[in-house]
């Protein structure tokens, strides 16, 4: 087997079992079906989510460095951000540039 | 409608580019031409999951053992399509890729944000995943070709990612505003980064749902 056709077929590979995460639920539950406990999932995942994803975001961090105090202060500068203007964007292009600004200096 | 999806998605063009270029870096240093890292970004299109594969692929690691731990490491995707079920429309083709391009990101913003009333809701769904993905192969693309003469310092652009989903938790809070979901959540996280740090994502979430389906079903059993 060349380079090339092992890495075509490690892309085939992970193309669909990728698709597969992504697909499976949509397969097992039909839309407009009234189960009530999907639904109470449905409902309960988002919020769940978020708090999970900010936190997995916050986990590589070295608190015991300059990286914790940045990632502290660029937090927060996007959350005040956030709650002054409700801008999205804004919030984050302003936290990020503190960020960037912070550990390139 | 194209400029409201730019606005909306440029948080993740922000995210997307660097860690694309990240990708496309690394990737370029297995050897292989660098429009293959563009060809991984379209097919593929999952950012833990490439970085793994560019390990795996320098290990020549079997095939099988590639899907499973592709498999594993995004399962978290298994949750994420059941707040979107009434959300992609009818089955077609834009449905098919609207669940081909779900990621944390778009999944995110989908189900935060509210679509603009004047704009199709599966339509515009569906433009932000182009644009993230395009976001994203671009990334992957320009890392590749130009691993050798960057000179732009993204060092710390992928915070980006990070103040997005803060940005999503407050709007979430803001419309939920209740704390149990968030608690939850929290307790979950912090078990799952002690009993299993490397793969705290899945386990958090897998945790916090299970948590919460078992407190319903004590608060009816209570009702009865």
């Amino acid at each position: 087997m060349t380079d090339i056709s092992y890495l075509l077929l490690v892309m085939v590979v992970m193309t669909v079992a990728t698709y597969a995460t992504r697909l499976t639920p949509f397969l097992l539950f039909s839309r407009d079906q009234e189960r009530a406990l999907i639904n109470f999932i449905a409902k309960n995942t988002p919020p769940m989510i978020m708090t999970i994803l900010v936190i997995y975001m916050l986990k590589g961090v070295n608190y015991l460095s300059f990286e914790g105090v940045y990632t502290f202060i660029a937090i927060l500068a996007t959350v005040v951000f956030h709650l002054y203007k409700r801008n999205a964007l804004l919030s984050i292009i302003a936290g990020t540039a503190v960020y960037m600004i912070a550990v390139q200096i | 409608m194209i400029r409201s999806v730019i606005k909306t998605t440029l948080p993740i063009l922000f995210g997307f580019l660097p860690l694309g270029i990240a990708f496309g870096i690394l990737f370029q240093e297995l050897g292989y031409p660098w429009y293959f890292a563009t060809l991984m970004g379209i097919c593929v299109y999952a950012g833990a999951a490439q970085f793994m594969a560019v390990g795996m692929l320098g290990a020549g690691v079997g095939l099988f053992e590639i899907a499973i731990s592709t498999f594993f490491l995004n399962s978290r995707h298994l949750f994420y399509g059941l707040a979107l079920l009434n959300s992609f429309g009818a089955w077609g083709l834009r449905k098919f890729y609207l669940i081909f391009g779900l990621t944390d990101e778009t999944y995110a913003l989908m189900t935060t944000i509210k679509v603009p009333q004047e704009f199709n809701r599966e339509r515009y769904y569906f433009l932000i995943t182009l644009f993230s993905q395009s976001y994203w192969v671009l990334g992957c693309s320009i890392g590749a070709l130009a691993s050798s003469s960057l000179n732009f310092n993204t060092e710390g652009m992928d915070f980006a990612a990070t103040a997005l989903f803060t940005v999503l938790l407050i709007e979430q809070w803001l419309k939920v505003r209740k704390p149990l979901p968030f608690v939850v959540a929290f307790g979950s996280s912090c078990l799952a980064l002690i009993l299993f740090f490397q793969h705290m994502l899945l386990a958090a979430i897998v945790l916090s749902i299970t948590t919460i389906i078992v407190l319903r079903f004590i608060k009816s059993k209570k009702n009865d």
